[in-house]
């Protein structure tokens, strides 16, 4: 049925469906979405409501276990659990008269456990004031969190200030490792290019340009929707996105250089030579600059890719998929472009 | 070609203002309708890529057509 | 042995032209002048967060505006004899390594005006020293090299801006976060691993700038 050449085609496209189809269709792990009110005082009863997000707080019953835990591994359990519905619930804790760290105000961890949803985190849930030490207090009933139960359903993370557009991870970050793919083999074939003296594979390096500008301007787009609606602008002056416009700035440069020079042979020369230098300045652009600083973005400040917190092994079955998917399908989009290109060559040629 | 570059740039502006304007509801249900937008973005990208090189398919088709 | 050589004499004929025809590097001296002039004239009292940045702006542009003609006289009949004789590294290290010291020498005229007019807010004279010579060596390949492919153009100067300004942020970014070390601006102890990445991207172009030239020479 189908060619052998063009398997890769249709892997690819048959790689986004499946990406498209269990990035849609896994659900989210139940999580905190807020907690009301989210502050205290040491010695005090605390009462506070908690809006859960894919929660069945109802259905769970006497499953449910409640802990507000403080970094240095103490914690208290909730003395009083109701239920409101699936999604709200209110929990009481006594807090100590005699907080366990020594600053004033100290952030704890809410975590809420049940059979129906397994385990859910809230890191720096309540803030807790302790204005004086109380000398003679009372003893208090530390436990250690454990016994977690795992309702075994396969779940993407939940995180606080992306709730489902974690989901985006499979749509936006693919466009930029298929933006570096293709860069990659436009320098690979501008080398074959400067080596062999072959025409075609001076038009395939353009070829592969054009795709990867628009992978770029693509991911540019929906980076831009989704930090919008995370981090609260379109655009942040965040060290990556800023380095992304450069590199789109650089093979923008390509296409001005191109169209610059008239004789083609010594249009093609130039012009491999600039994409091979323009993409070594990249290596450190991409790569080196943004350990440097600060940056929204996950795995900033030492690792340029993904950390571990950030992609969990469910997310990973369907990220690497979709890197490979959108990758091959922009091959296919270059292949198109290279043979349009292939054509009006022959054309230029036989005129 | 300005037109149809001008229908993709409008189809882009009216995602993004329909995001501003409606921030709770791009923001309900845990934002999924940000996923779509993007999904929308992705969608209306490619289309406008293959727009692009079927039009310069056509142009170049004509030119052979007009050269036999 | 003989590479070195070579390599002087055409270091040794790059001077001699240069001073041949005095009017090309007196107009880049003008050029610093007065753009210092103007800067000072509407800026009155820089502060050295603004100091440090400008500097490095102002040199970027004097670098363009140096290096277009690097290539340029190298076009006609002699290319066909130099052909010929040479080796394109030869060639390439010759003008690279002369451009660096024709940077070396403006921002130093730079960096002086700058005491003249205003005060000098550099505090590490030694470090300051030495990111002048990393970024004019850093900024010499680049403009050498990018003006080597634009020389053909007729356009090459905007041609030259446009192609090399995205190339140079990385060089940029690091000399001014390490000029600010040097200004006292922040307290950063990794100075000398960014010293180091600096070195490597100067290397890293410089190496490929060499491996390329050749394909480029040839015409």
């Amino acid at each position: 049925m189908i060619e052998k050449g063009k398997i890769w085609k249709f892997s690819g496209v048959i790689l986004i469906v499946y990406v498209i189809i269990a990035g849609l269709l896994i659900p989210l792990k139940s999580g905190i979405e807020s907690v009301e009110p989210s502050y205290g005082n040491a010695g005090e009863t605390l009462k506070i409501q908690v809006t859960g997000y894919n929660t069945h707080f109802k259905e769970a019953g006497n499953s449910l276990r409640a802990w507000l835990k403080w970094e240095n591994g103490k914690a208290i359990a909730a003395t009083e659990m109701v239920a409101l519905d699936e999604r709200r619930m209110n929990l009481t804790f006594s807090i100590p008269n005699n907080l366990p760290e020594n600053t004033e105000v100290q952030a704890v961890t809410l975590l809420i456990d049940s059979e129906a949803d397994g385990t859910s985190v809230l890191p720096s849930a309540i803030f807790l004031t302790q204005t004086e030490k109380v000398l003679a207090a009372e003893e208090v009933q530390w436990v250690k969190p454990g016994d977690f139960s795992n309702n075994g359903q396969i779940t993407f993370p939940f995180r606080n200030i992306l709730g489902e557009t974690i989901r985006n991870t499979y749509f936006h970050v693919p466009l930029w490792f298929g933006m570096m793919f293709l860069f990659l083999f436009a320098v690979i074939h501008s080398i074959k290019y400067l080596r062999k003296g072959d025409a075609e594979s001076d038009l395939k390096a353009e070829a592969y340009t054009q795709t990867g500008i628009f992978y770029g301007l693509l991911g540019l787009i929906t980076g831009a929707l989704w930090a919008k609606n995370t981090w609260g602008a379109y655009w942040s002056w965040d060290i990556k996105q800023n380095m992304t416009v450069v590199a789109l700035l650089i093979y923008a440069a390509y296409f001005i250089l191109r169209a610059s020079f008239e004789d083609p042979e010594k249009r093609a020369r130039v012009c491999a030579a600039y994409g091979i230098f323009a993409f070594s300045t990249l290596i450190p652009l991409i790569y080196v600059i943004p350990r440097l600083t600060d940056s929204l973005h996950p795995g900033s400040g030492g690792n340029p890719a993904f950390g571990s917190q950030d992609l969990d092994n469910t997310m990973r079955m369907v990220f690497y998929p979709a890197v490979i998917g959108f990758t091959l399908f922009g091959f296919w989009l270059s292949s198109l472009q290279f043979r349009y290109l292939r054509l009006q060559k022959l054309r230029e040629d036989v005129d | 070609m300005s037109r149809f570059l001008l229908i993709v740039f409008m189809s882009f502006i009216s995602i993004f203002s329909a995001s501003a304007a409606n921030a709770d509801f791009m923001r309900s249900i845990g934002k999924i309708y940000v996923v779509v937008g993007v999904m929308l973005l992705l969608f209306i990208g490619i289309t406008f890529y293959l727009i692009l090189i079927d039009r310069r398919l056509t142009k170049f088709e004509n030119q052979i057509k007009s050269d036999e | 042995m003989k590479d070195l050589h070579f390599i002087l004499l055409l270091l040794r004929k790059e001077f001699l032209l240069e001073f041949r025809t005095r009017s090309a590097i007196s107009g880049i001296f003008l050029y610093v002048i007065s753009t210092l002039f103007v800067v000072y004239e509407t800026f009155i009292k820089i502060q050295p967060n603004v100091w440090n940045t400008l500097f490095w702006i102002i040199l970027l542009f004097v670098a363009v505006n140096a290096m277009v003609k690097s290539f340029v006289q190298e076009k006609g009949n002699r290319v066909l004899y130099y052909y010929s004789l040479l080796n394109p590294s030869h060639v390439l290290i010759a003008k690279i390594v002369y451009n660096t010291l024709l940077l070396l020498v403006l921002s130093l005229l730079i960096w002086g005006l700058f005491i003249f007019f205003g005060d000098n807010p550099v505090k590490d004279i030694g470090l300051f020293l030495l990111i002048l010579f990393l970024g004019s060596f850093g900024f010499s390949v680049t403009f050498t090299f990018l003006a080597s492919l634009v020389a053909a153009s007729n356009q090459s100067s905007t041609l030259l801006a446009v192609l090399s300004f995205p190339l140079i942020i990385p060089i940029i970014l690091m000399l001014v976060k390490i000029s600010a070390h040097a200004l006292r601006l922040i307290q950063d102890t990794a100075v000398s691993g960014d010293l180091a990445i600096l070195v490597a991207i100067d290397l890293l172009l410089c190496g490929v700038a060499l491996l390329l030239f050749p394909f480029i020479w040839r015409d």
